[in-house]
């Protein structure tokens, strides 16, 4: 069985910020082959190779204020897109050591934006310009995950969703090693301050991944959305039978309505069953 | 430099996850949070003269509702079973996953860690579960992932049967 990718991303600047600094980016990737001349009919050319190799999807949210944040996040999404354009190579190639080359590719990309970002603010007054990341490597049907700062993922599966990533924040960190409750957590100020990000004073990318089966949804979103949308509520939407663009739209309305105390950024996928 | 990937495999809740972060990163985690997929953690260790990288694939624990993943294990150059010593039925399901592992990638040097062994009191499993474990030919070693014994010894016994299998090889 094959399946088609349905996916939607939109970000809004919520109500209460000036400026929006979350981006996304959902990119198809193909591998293409321009036939100039040929005696072939145009039927047994068509879609011989446009079909999509894979796709990423990737959210990100600037930390900091002012247009030092909003070009940290779009300097990533945009270093992603041009390791996309690159990466067409790695693909069908499934041996252990191609899988960890991919990885490594992935990861050094991220690196080298966090390197950029750290260099072109030396010298310069007050915290460097940094992103958290969230990105999803789609090669059907294993998902690649790299993730820093605490964007998150899910995925939802029958009427199961669950989280794939873990915020990288101080607070997750002081509950992670058992210093504070998650009450305490709930209450200290700095439990929101990441403890990993790109660009940021520690940058510790997680990587991982998931083979899908048909049926299955991604979600990938900035705190803006789960600072007002419960877990149960992104369940409750995702495992509805909507388009990923209606649920991407609600779930937008859903922190909207909430307080749009932040910037947010939705990505929604679909994997659809085709026979 | 050499790359080597092992996989951590077993029943969920028997600290898989904590076994490689004390291994990694010296930290115990209190907090259960059950892994999805498989998270991937890297270490480079020396064997011999050797510089080798390990990739440790943390496989999501089987659970009531699904099994280890084989495709997970494609590749694999050595593979960790873990069990949790407070339950003995993770120890016995070690067999069957063990002959799902093995039809993915054959017999590859494996090692089998009984962990927890820091609940002294819970302790459940007779010599004989002990024995048995994932079957009597593998090497075990008890662990804790919280007190730190018997992990770097279980990472570094499977690192060096993988690379003597391979001599070397990627």
């Amino acid at each position: 069985m094959t399946v088609a990718i349905d996916s939607f991303g939109i970000t809004d600047k919520g109500k209460v910020r000036e400026n929006n600094q979350d981006n996304f980016l959902i990119v198809e990737i193909r591998k293409s082959i321009d036939v100039q001349h040929s005696s072939l009919s145009a039927d047994a050319l068509k879609n011989r190779f446009g079909a999509a190799q894979g796709h990423l999807f990737v959210v990100a949210d600037g930390v900091g204020g002012g247009p030092a944040g909003e070009m940290a996040s779009e300097g990533a999404v945009a270093a992603l897109l041009k390791y996309a354009g690159e990466a067409v190579g790695c693909f069908n190639s499934f041996s252990a050591a191609k899988e960890h080359e991919l990885f490594e590719t992935l990861e050094q990309t991220v690196r080298g934006v966090h390197e950029k970002l750290r260099a072109d603010h030396e010298g310069k007054r007050g915290p460097a310009p940094a992103t958290t990341l969230t990105m999803l490597l789609l090669i059907w049907p294993r998902a690649y995950l790299v993730h820093v700062g605490d964007s998150r993922a899910y995925v939802r599966r029958g009427d199961r969703v669950q989280q794939l990533t873990r915020d990288q924040t101080f607070g997750e960190y002081m509950i992670t090693i058992g210093a504070w409750t998650e009450e305490a957590a709930a209450r200290a100020k700095p439990s929101a301050t990441l403890s990993s990000a790109v660009g940021g004073t520690e940058m510790a990318p997680v990587v991982g991944l998931i083979d899908l089966e048909p049926g299955d949804g991604l979600l990938l979103c900035t705190d803006g959305l789960t600072k007002h949308v419960t877990n149960d509520r992104i369940a409750e939407a995702m495992t509805g039978s909507e388009s990923a663009e209606a649920i991407g739209r609600r779930l937008l309305e859903e922190a909207l309505g909430g307080g749009g105390t932040d910037n947010i950024a939705v990505i929604v996928v679909k994997s659809l069953p085709k026979s | 430099m050499i790359q080597k990937k092992i996989c951590m495999v077993g029943v969920y809740g028997t600290g898989k996850t904590c076994l490689v972060q004390q291994f990694v990163q010296s930290i115990f985690s209190v907090k259960y949070l059950s892994t999805v997929g498989v998270k991937i953690d890297r270490k480079e260790v020396k064997i011999g003269n050797l510089d080798v990288t390990l990739m440790l694939w943390d496989l999501e624990g089987r659970d009531g509702t699904h099994d280890v993943n084989a495709s997970y294990v494609r590749g694999a150059h050595g593979v960790i079973y873990v069990a949790d010593g407070t339950r003995p039925d993770t120890a016995q399901q070690l067999i069957e996953i063990r002959e799902l592992v093995e039809k993915s990638v054959g017999r590859i040097p494996s090692v089998v860690a009984l962990n927890k062994i820091d609940l002294t009191e819970e302790w459940k499993l007779a010599a004989a579960d002990e024995a048995g474990a994932g079957g009597s030919d593998l090497h075990r070693l008890r662990t804790s992932a919280k007190s730190g014994e018997g992990v770097e010894e279980t990472f570094e016994w499977v690192a060096r049967a993988a690379v003597a299998s391979s001599g070397g090889d990627q």
